[in-house]
């Protein structure tokens, strides 16, 4: 078993180093400087073990840290014992995570290598890689368990139960998770217990977890300790079970069928694919009076209005129900219209992060690039200068009045909402409100699509290739979410927004214009 | 008129797959490609159609005793994965296809022309070509390529996705088609390309040479072309 581990052990490294270095060739730049060799250059690859182990290391101690952190320690931390609150959430989170993250059959690709293409025994592979797993938890809890424990000032000789508290209710569920399995295993499955009982069981200890605390009841701490000793002793017969379990090759093939699950890339792309192409309307019947590139842009719009239009619409029609909602606050709860007036003239850069997620042209491009350019740019005559351009143009108009639509609504109600609220001594803040708002829709609208043409960032098997496109993307968001709370005055905010946006629109579209019949191609 | 190819070369970081290809295609005949996987059929045919760079050497046509740099006018490039706009139905794809390259032909009557040349049922022209068959799929990516009417019409592996009624009518339109045209055409069957094309082109550690027939039945120059593909040295 310990050989089986081992060699598991070196094949999950060389596959995550492996994935370290494809990942780094495929950034700008640095690509250019590493060589196809590296893949089989020894010192680098020592170089990236060490690195995967130092991330593995870190990444048993972090995520126990946000877990612990965030479900544990912030909400214990408000109640007004903490230290007991601390334990009793931890206790019935672990219980309850006992259930629902057990480990062993969550499927990754290395394990389908493992098992089914290197052919390591099943029940070794599982059984080692599952003890491996519960001594990294039990590591990452005792740590994280202290440090969080001592914080809230809770009992710490309690909370050292804690890591062995977890480490006997896994097994303990895993045993009963097999016993069930055996029972149905019949036709190739692995089902696990049906889904609404493990939801009612991890409901109530849930609830188990907040409720008490908050009613300011816990449990005790010995009463911790004896329940513990006695899973644990429950869990000894349940790890004998799991080692002596014959079936697991079986339940493996299922869990980590590559039907079933995304095992690799042309799964998930294919799933991409088909779900994008179910958006496809079906109505053959509908028709463009316009010809060449305006034709086909038309029918494109229309045969996706699923996920374009009629979801701006309704977008549009939520944004109106909660004005009218906020319009009747205004009127009917006192003091409803100081809180609204106040929170418009202070947070109005909150709007910026609501713009970002009602902007359209994310799904857009991407129904674009799998239902159209992905097949067209195949086509010589699609990748000319100028049908490239025709077409961003035709797309672009498009795409800022779909996000125009729910953008004036927004545009309009809130100088509405703040002139009904009470109001402002500065008349000038109700344009340069509406025009901020109209300035940001138009803002996402260009981003999106100049993006998308400069850093078309899909291959031929629809697998996003350009890590330049995502962290774009992901710097939008941060910066985004970075500004939501920041108090800035609505003149400041507005004026930079305004010309911000101004700018980007004039530079961007002229870089797009110039650059996108070279970038916008099919990468391969 | 001739596509001449002088010296084109093309790597994949260390790899080279086009190490020097020099050949001259001519009109009038249909010449099957042959190589083994992996030899640079497909990176031969992204080169010449300008899909992809090549690194070094010449790709040019000469017509009328000038020679000058390739055109997008002149090639056609049929994809061994048909890829069709699949939010279209095959009637508004070629219509959307004549009004961008003939629009003089952009009219019912000519549509159903072409449609009748393919024999594309009339119930299917007005399907979303998302429901299309792989076979139905390479059909109408070969009816726009010959509708563009390009002097040079590359094709990869075209004729796999078709059952042998349709296989069979394709193959007598590319031969009705190659007076007026350059028809390259890579398959891994070899009896296709003995019955359908006048020259055997073979692509073989990063080179193109063309198999003389001589006067070898069917039989010899079948074993010809195999070991020529086996990089055999008296081939």
């Amino acid at each position: 078993m310990l050989k089986t581990f081992k060699h598991s052990f070196r094949l999950a490294n060389a596959y995550k180093v492996n994935t370290v270095i494809f990942s780094l060739k495929s950034l700008p730049i640095i690509k250019r400087l590493l060589p196809d060799s590296l893949y089989s250059s020894s010192g680098l690859k020592k170089f990236a073990v060490v690195i995967s182990a130092v991330w593995q290391f870190i990444m048993i101690f972090l995520g126990k840290a946000i877990y612990i952190g965030l479900m544990v320690y912030l909400p214990a931390s408000q109640m007004k014992d903490p230290g007991r609150a601390f334990l009793n959430i931890l206790f019935f989170l672990t219980l309850a995570g006992g259930i629902t993250n057990n480990g062993m059959f969550d499927p990754s690709r290395d394990k389908y290598y493992a098992m089914f293409i290197m052919r390591l025994d099943a029940r070794d592979y599982t059984v080692s890689n599952y003890v491996y797993y519960i001594l990294k938890t039990f590591v990452g809890f005792v740590g994280m368990v202290l440090l969080f424990g001592a914080l809230c000032g809770a009992n710490l000789l309690y909370c050292a139960v804690i890591p062995f508290t977890v480490c006997a209710v896994k097994p303990i569920f895993t045993c009963l998770s097999l016993l069930y399995d055996s029972r149905h295993i019949t036709h190739l499955k692995h089902e696990g217990f049906p889904y609404s009982a493990v939801t009612a069981v991890d409901a109530v200890f849930i609830a188990g977890a907040y409720v008490p605390v908050l009613l300011g009841a816990a449990i005790p701490g010995l009463a911790v300790l004896i329940a513990t000793v006695l899973l644990l002793a429950a869990s000894a017969f349940a790890f004998s079970y799991i080692v002596n379990f014959k079936n697991y090759r079986t339940i493996q093939l299922f869990v980590l069928n590559p039907q079933n699950l995304a095992m690799n890339k042309s799964v998930e792309t294919q799933r991409t694919q088909s779900m994008f192409q179910n958006k496809i309307g079906t109505d053959v019947n509908i028709t463009s009076r316009k010809s060449g590139y305006k034709y086909f842009n038309e029918i494109f719009m229309k045969r996706h209005s699923k996920i374009l239009t009629k979801s701006a619409k309704k977008i549009t029609a939520v944004l109106l129900a909660v004005f009218v909602v906020l319009i009747g606050a205004n009127y009917f709860i006192p003091d409803a219209s100081v809180s609204i007036n106040g929170f418009i003239l202070n947070n109005l850069s909150v709007l910026l992060i609501i713009m970002y997620f009602i902007n359209r042209g994310r799904t857009m491009t991407q129904a674009m690039f799998v239902n159209c350019d992905h097949s067209m740019l195949a086509y010589r005559f699609y990748r000319q200068p100028a049908a490239i351009l025709n077409l961003f143009i035709q797309r672009l108009k498009y795409i800022i009045i779909v996000n125009l639509m729910p953008a004036c609504v927004i545009a309009a109600g809130i100088p509405l909402l703040l002139f009904l609220s009470g109001g402002t001594e500065n008349g000038a803040l109700y344009p340069l409100i509406f025009f901020t708002i109209i300035a940001m829709s138009l803002f996402f609208s260009v981003h999106t699509m100049v993006l998308y043409y400069l850093l078309q960032p899909y291959n031929e098997n629809m697998e996003m290739k350009n890590a330049a496109y995502a962290i774009v993307n992901t710097i939008t968001y941060f910066i985004c979410y970075y500004v939501m709370d920041k108090k800035i005055p609505i003149v400041i905010f507005g004026i930079c927004v305004c010309v911000f946006s101004l700018v980007y629109v004039c530079v961007s579209f002229t870089i797009a214009y110039r650059l996108a019949p070279k970038t916008f191609k099919l990468r391969h | 008129m001739r596509l001449i190819l002088n010296d084109v070369k093309k790597n994949f970081s260390e790899k080279e797959v086009l190490k020097g290809i020099n050949f001259s295609f001519e009109k009038g005949k249909i010449y099957g490609l042959l190589g083994r996987n992996g030899a640079g059929k497909t990176t031969l045919f992204n080169c010449i159609s300008e899909d992809i760079k090549a690194d070094s050497g010449k790709i040019t046509v000469e017509e009328n005793g000038k020679e000058r740099g390739v055109n997008s006018a002149d090639i056609g490039y049929v994809l061994s994965t048909p890829v069709v706009p699949e939010f279209l139905t095959a009637g508004e794809f070629l219509k959307f296809f004549l009004d961008i390259n003939k629009p003089e032909k952009s009219n019912p009557q000519e549509m159903e022309k072409y449609f009748d040349l393919m024999k594309i049922a009339p119930e299917d022209r007005n399907k979303l070509m998302k429901d299309y068959s792989h076979g139905m799929k390479n059909k109408m990516q070969m009816l726009v390529n010959f509708i563009a009417d390009p002097a040079i019409l590359l094709l990869d592996e075209p004729l796999t996705s078709f059952d042998v009624v349709v296989a069979d009518e394709m193959k007598q339109l590319l031969k009705s088609l190659k007076e007026e045209h350059i028809i390259i055409f890579s398959t891994h069957i070899l009896e296709l390309a003995l019955d359908l094309c006048d020259e055997i082109v073979i692509l073989n550690n990063g080179v193109l040479e063309g198999i003389e027939k001589e006067h070898l039945d069917n039989e010899e120059l079948k074993d010809k072309i195999i070991s020529a593909l086996r990089g055999d040295e008296d081939a």
